[in-house]
């Protein structure tokens, strides 16, 4: 397929269908649905470098302090009670429960505990990421191959390599799909974690708008958060495939026959 | 000592930890009270008809979200996924909706809906969906080369192609993607139910954590932790009495 | 040296108790390449792991020059069957030739100069940044057994290293290793199912029979030191001790008892 080509479907639906939105709204006069023309001169109105600066920067400072705090907590503890079964078996039923809780109902009981303030909305982003790295980093760890143990005994392959290579890389990919549900978590999380009491954030900023019935502003904080949730997407995306091009790599030549 | 006993042992140690360091002054005992004192708020919600209304409209909102949501799902994968053209032209399209939080949905659905159950069943269907579709499409896709040129070799027809070959390689996905919509879903109805307003769970306890009675939050919050528990053992029973015909029990497609 | 003496691994699975191995005694001298073959399911990958101290022997005991095995012991090193499974694919292919050096604390230059010459011993002088998922299934069996090379043992165990291997490799993996074998002087025991290839590599030839195992057959085989797959296996003297492994291990099978 020639590379135009490629390029034509890659953008044909999407420019369709906003094309559609964009012609079927322009007369609307029902306030919810306000033409995507007005939606899109809100979005340039309302979000210039400073509420950037203002709302979103600090959104995704927490969003990032939470996540990398459940990322080291989750991979620390999931490879310590994934090496050992009995560990395993004490923590499982306890860590089941938790990790079925709806990570946003734990916001009352975390502001009850946390009050408000930047530490809540990092340690509620931190609380709901953690599970499903520290599941997978478990199941990862407990599933590795037995040959390869076997390798790293004979060879007197011990300590940190052993942590590095044996537990860590060989548990990487399911360790990163364990990220991956994380993100999505995470940025769930920093939006609830301002709707309830912020001065600042793009949670707070956009539930204003819908508060206040500024439609198109609301609107246009919608985009912004779908196009922030793309952005990462895109960005674990890069990280995953450059961590784990190796697995990739293997996977792609075990089909090949 | 075996896997049970141990996990019970954790159980135990984790009820009395959280027993004892409230008493013992690790934690605001008013803010993060023992587990005794959970129990009995428990027990003191189990009798009021108000409770289980509102455990009813949970279920009701999950369920259903979590129906319709399948059905899309299974739907579009499967139109997706048969009709190669079809995917080449949304893949863009799925692939950049995708990401989208739910939350970016609440404004919409609140000002669309108000605090009602049906805004809380869009917001379930939204997130569900994408669980669903995301392991469909790597159903369909994922047909044994092998078992696709046999086919071609013994000129199966299209529909024949679909029962006998596309299906049966696509249904662990599929089941699998139940499972994790169904998971989804449920912190979704839950979720929605908090931050909406609409009847449910989520409801109970914001007002609970509105008037300050911190018992009550954290014993709704036990319901809303067994709840999933149940749905997530149950999901993995239907599961595995699926798939216990097929030979390869393959593992999750990272969502 | 290599001295098994009363070997005896009894398991537990699923709740019936199987004798693996009922009592292995031999002695394998130092720098001799010995082959074991047997019956399938006759323990010889147990024996193998047991020797290799990956697995504790119900009774009887190992003894690798002279210290009794526990656990793995120093200066030993592993050829698995499933090389795929025993390479690191997220490192190069001279990484992980390197690996157990680094383990071992060896100085870098060091460590440089044994990959490079156990790299150039199997043929892969080449490939030595490719990752293995890059390299067919023989080229992947020729790091692991690089890996061996370089980690400069005493002990070489080989554990049915080519029974993944197409027939064609399997030659070429087989003259190699007896080169290897040749230039390191290491004490080399070789587990196979194949009995041409037992007879075809070893010095010597142990015949495993069924279960509860025991040593059937020790056979010295007296071809010549230069071999060749052509006229080695044309041999008539090679006929002979391939038909006498081949009749004992039938014979083996007979008298299996039923499990």
């Amino acid at each position: 397929m020639t590379f135009v080509r490629r390029i034509i479907l890659a953008v044909a639906l999407p420019i369709t269908l906003l094309g559609l939105w964009w012609f079927a709204s322009e007369g609307s006069t029902n306030y919810l649905w306000p033409p995507l023309s007005r939606i899109l001169t809100a979005f340039g109105d309302t979000w210039t470098a400073e509420r950037l600066r203002a709302d979103v920067v600090p959104s995704l400072t927490r969003l990032a302090a939470g996540y990398g705090l459940a990322v080291i907590a989750g991979i620390a503890l999931g490879v310590l009670i994934g090496g050992a079964p009995r560990v395993r078996a004490f923590t499982e039923p306890v860590l089941e429960f938790m990790r079925a809780i709806p990570p946003p109902v734990l916001v009352p009981i975390i502001m009850l505990v946390l009050g408000l303030g930047d530490t809540m909305k990092i340690v509620v982003i931190a609380s709901g990421c953690v599970w499903p790295i520290l599941l997978n980093t478990v199941e990862g760890v407990r599933g590795r191959d037995e040959v390869l143990d076997d390798t790293c005994r004979t060879y007197g392959i011990r300590g940190g390599l052993r942590v590095r290579h044996l537990v860590l890389r060989a548990a990487s990919p399911q360790i990163l799909t364990g990220a991956r549900q994380a993100l999505s978590i995470a940025i769930i999380l920093m939006v609830i974690s301002e709707l309830f009491a912020a001065e600042n954030g793009l949670g707070f900023t956009v539930m204003q708008f819908s508060r206040g019935f500024q439609i198109p502003e609301m609107w246009s904080g919608v985009f912004l958060l779908g196009l922030i949730g793309v952005a990462l997407a895109a960005v674990y995306r890069l990280v995953e495939a450059w961590l784990l091009r190796w697995y990739h790599g293997q996977r792609l030549s075990r089909r090949e026959w | 000592m075996n896997r049970t006993v141990l996990g019970l042992l954790g159980l135990v140690t984790f009820g009395g930890l959280l027993e004892v360091a409230p008493r013992v002054g690790l934690v605001p005992a008013q803010y993060a009270p023992p587990s005794s004192r959970i129990a009995a708020a428990l027990a003191e919600q189990a009798r009021q008809p108000q409770f289980w209304a509102a455990l009813g409209d949970t279920v009701q909102t999950w369920l259903t979200g979590l129906a319709i949501a399948v059905a899309a799902g299974l739907a579009v994968g499967v139109l997706l996924g048969a009709v190669p053209m079809l995917w080449s032209v949304t893949a863009t399209t799925v692939e950049f909706l995708r990401p989208i939080p739910s939350v970016a949905l609440i404004p919409l659905v609140v000002v669309l809906y108000g605090s009602t159950i049906r805004a809380t069943v869009v917001l379930v269907v939204y997130a569900a969906f994408w669980q669903v579709l995301l392991q469909v499409l790597h159903g369909v896709a994922d047909v044994d080369p092998v078992a696709r040129d046999t086919a071609r070799v013994y000129r199966l027809g299209r529909w024949a192609r679909l029962r006998y070959l596309v299906w049966p390689s696509a249904l662990p996905y599929v089941v699998t993607g139940v499972r994790l919509a169904a998971s989804v879903a449920l912190i979704l109805a839950v979720t929605g139910s908090l931050i909406v307003g609409s009847p449910g769970l989520g409801k109970e306890i914001e007002v609970a954590r509105q008037s300050g009675a911190a018992p009550a939050v954290y014993a709704l919050v036990v319901v809303t932790g067994l709840l999933g528990v149940v749905a997530n053992v149950a999901t993995r029973a239907i599961e595995r009495r699926v798939l216990a015909w097929h030979t390869a029990v393959r593992t999750e497609v990272g969502a | 040296m290599l001295e098994v003496s009363g070997l005896r691994k009894v398991y537990d699975s699923h709740g019936r108790r199987v004798e693996a191995i009922g009592d292995l005694t031999f002695t394998v001298p130092d720098g001799s390449l010995t082959c074991v073959v047997g019956p399938s399911g006759c323990g010889k990958t147990t024996l193998l792991r047991c020797i290799a101290g990956l697995l504790q022997p119900t009774a009887g005991e190992v003894r690798v020059q002279g210290s009794l095995v526990s656990g793995p012991p120093a200066g030993l090193a592993v050829v698995f069957q499933e090389y795929g499974r025993s390479l690191f694919h997220w490192l190069r292919v001279r990484e992980n030739v390197e690996l157990p050096l680094k383990a071992a604390r060896m100085p870098k230059s060091r460590r440089g100069e044994l990959v490079a010459d156990a790299l150039d011993a199997v043929g892969l002088a080449d490939a030595h940044s490719a990752y293995p998922w890059q390299l067919s299934g023989g080229m992947q069996q020729r790091v692991a057994i690089a890996r061996a090379i370089a980690y400069q043992p005493k002990v070489l165990l080989m554990d049915e290293p080519f029974a993944a291997v197409d027939a064609q490799t399997r030659a070429d993996l087989e003259d190699l290793i007896r080169e290897v074998w040749r230039r390191l002087g290491v004490t080399l025991l070789f587990v196979t199912h194949d009995i041409d290839e037992a007879v075809y590599l070893g010095e010597r030839v142990i015949v495993l029979s069924a279960s509860p195992t025991r040593v059937a057959d020790d056979l010295p085989i007296d071809l010549p030191d230069l071999r060749d797959q052509l006229t080695t296996r044309a041999d008539p003297r090679f006929t002979e001790l391939r038909g006498r492994v081949y009749a004992q291990i039938q014979k083996a099978k007979a008298e299996r008892t039923p499990t």
